[in-house]
Order: structure tokens, then C-alpha cells, then sequence
């Protein structure tokens, strides 16, 4: 949790004073803010990967916040409530805080909710990391497998998927021609005469100059090597 | 009646927040912070003098 940000809202400094010191013991970030126009304004300033709201503040009360800061980016918030009766309607559909504090709280409470919303947050993204190959301009997705070349989309036919994806994971290693045959072809439909012919269709669609490839080069007499351009 | 719960579990909350602060080493205990603490339980105690008494004189549960 190193590093990122947190907004905290709250119109008593007092509670905000011991929620940004167990934040900060924790390697966060803490911007505060003590009323409405104030948070949204905190919020559109400081960027923060999760905001502590109060639902209760001075100026505009916390559930108008909330939707105007969703309205904005879609960002993890915790709510901080004094009425039980309000938590239906806060965690509910209809304002879809990620979670509540009830008052009173005990602050270390605040920092594991903290820690569990973001962590929850995170998850797809380095799911989605976890199976997307980048190397330079092209982005593989091996699950979807769809391929982007500077964030467009590209056809590719099942083949040359599979050459591309089979390059991108030996980045800087050459294969030679058997190599990529064996890891492509699994049931022997690319034949060594087409291997230069696949090849030069997937550089027409996913090099910026297919005449001069940056991303998938020839190493003569060898085979080919994908390369991250720098 | 509902504002006047949400502003006793307020003064609470920073009572709360601020001893568990101490008690973690995570704030001084200073003299201002232990009025702070003091004006927090003080505001308490004059919010639950305004709750509505029942008829019988008792004051109803939170």
C-alpha cells in the first residue's frame, strides 16, 4: 500500500489528525479536507486512490460529495456514518460507497477497511496485467486474445496470434525458424515456406513501418526475434 | 432526536480515535490533546441532557 493516496473528509480536525497519522505510519499518502466544495476540490487536485468520507459535512453533506467525485472518476470510497440508519442507503445501490465506518471507530478499524477496499479495487487490474504481453507498441491479451498496436486494435488471423504471442514471450531471444514452427504449428499446419509469408502479414498490421521492422526482426540466417523498441 | 445521536456518536468517535491514538503511540498525549479528549466526553454529556426524556422521567435507549 506503499505510496498511494487517500483523501480524508471531515469536519472534526480532531478525527482527522489520528486517521492521517495511522494512514501515514502505514506508507500513505494523506490529503485532507474538512467540508464539501473543499473535498471535491482536494479530490480533483490531488488525485487520491481512495477517499474516507464523512456522510455528515458543512457546505454540502457527504452523499452529494460522493456523486459529484463518482461523477468525476471512479474511485474506492469509505464512507464514515453516525447513524445506523444510514448505512442501507450508503452502501446500497443507491450511492454504492464501497464500504461504511460507523462512529465511533476505532482508527486501526479504518486502516485494515482502507487496506481491504483497495486491495479489492486492485485485484482486476493486475489480473488483467497478469495476462497482457507489452512489448513496445503492441499490447497481447492472451485472454481475450486481442492485440493493440499504440492502444487501436488489430485483426490478426489465428496463426499469426500465435506467432506474435509465441515472440512476445522470448522477448529478446532469437528463434530460429524450427523453433517458432514447433511452438506455432501445433498440429503441423504452417509449413516452413509460409513461416516468411505469416510473418510479413503480421508485421504489415502490427509495425508502424512494415518495411522497417522495429518490433519483429529477421536475424539472418537464424530465424526472429521480437525486440521493444526504445 | 437523529442529529442529536449522529452529533453524541461524533463526540465519541474523536474520544475514542484520539485515547486508542495514544494508547497505540501513535499521538502525544499532550495536554491539548487530553482537553480536546475532555471537551469531546463534556460535549457528550451535554447532548444526552437534551435527548427527550419519556414520561417516566427515564431517557429512552440510544
Amino acid at each position: 500500500m506503499e505510496g498511494r493516496t487517500v483523501l480524508l473528509v471531515d469536519d472534526e480536525p480532531m478525527l482527522v489528525d489520528v486517521l492521517e497519522r495511522y494512514l501515514r505510519d502505514d506508507g500513505f499518502t494523506v490529503v485532507r479536507a474538512a467540508d464539501g466544495p473543499g473535498a471535491v476540490e482536494a479530490f480533483e487536485r490531488s488525485r487520491p486512490d481512495l477517499v474516507v468520507l464523512d456522510i455528515n459535512l458543512p457546505g454540502f453533506p457527504g452523499t452529494d460529495v460522493l456523486r459529484k467525485i463518482r461523477a468525476i472518476r471512479d474511485v474506492p470510497i469509505i464512507m464514515l456514518t453516525g447513524r445506523a440508519d444510514e448505512v442501507d442507503r450508503v452502501v446500497g445501490l443507491e450511492l454504492g460507497a464501497d464500504d461504511y465506518v460507523a462512529k465511533p471507530f476505532s482508527p486501526r478499524e479504518v486502516v485494515a477497511r482502507v487496506k481491504s477496499v483497495l486491495r479489492r479495487a486492485e485485484r482486476p487490474q493486475a489480473a488483467a496485467a497478469h495476462h497482457e504481453r507489452r512489448v513496445g507498441a503492441i499490447v497481447i491479451d492472451t485472454v481475450a486474445h486481442e492485440v493493440h498496436v499504440d492502444g487501436k486494435p488489430v485483426t490478426l488471423t489465428p496463426t499469426q496470434f500465435k506467432i506474435l504471442d509465441v515472440l512476445a514471450q522470448h522477448v529478446g531471444q532469437t528463434l530460429t525458424r524450427d523453433q517458432l514452427l514447433e511452438r506455432v504449428s501445433a498440429d503441423g499446419d504452417v509449413y516452413d515456406r509460409t513461416l516468411d509469408r505469416h510473418i510479413a502479414n503480421l508485421r504489415a498490421r502490427v509495425e508502424p513501418d512494415p518495411s522497417n521492422p522495429r518490433h519483429i526482426v529477421t536475424v539472418f540466417g537464424v530465424g526472429y526475434k521480437m525486440v521493444a523498441p526504445t | 432526536m437523529r442529529e442529536l445521536i449522529h452529533d453524541i456518536r461524533n463526540q465519541l468517535a474523536v474520544a475514542v480515535a484520539t485515547v486508542e491514538a495514544f494508547r497505540d503511540g501513535m499521538l502525544e498525549p499532550t495536554p491539548e490533546r487530553l482537553d480536546d479528549v475532555l471537551s469531546a466526553l463534556a460535549a457528550v454529556e451535554t447532548l444526552l441532557a437534551k435527548l427527550p426524556r419519556d414520561s417516566d422521567g427515564t431517557a429512552p435507549p440510544m
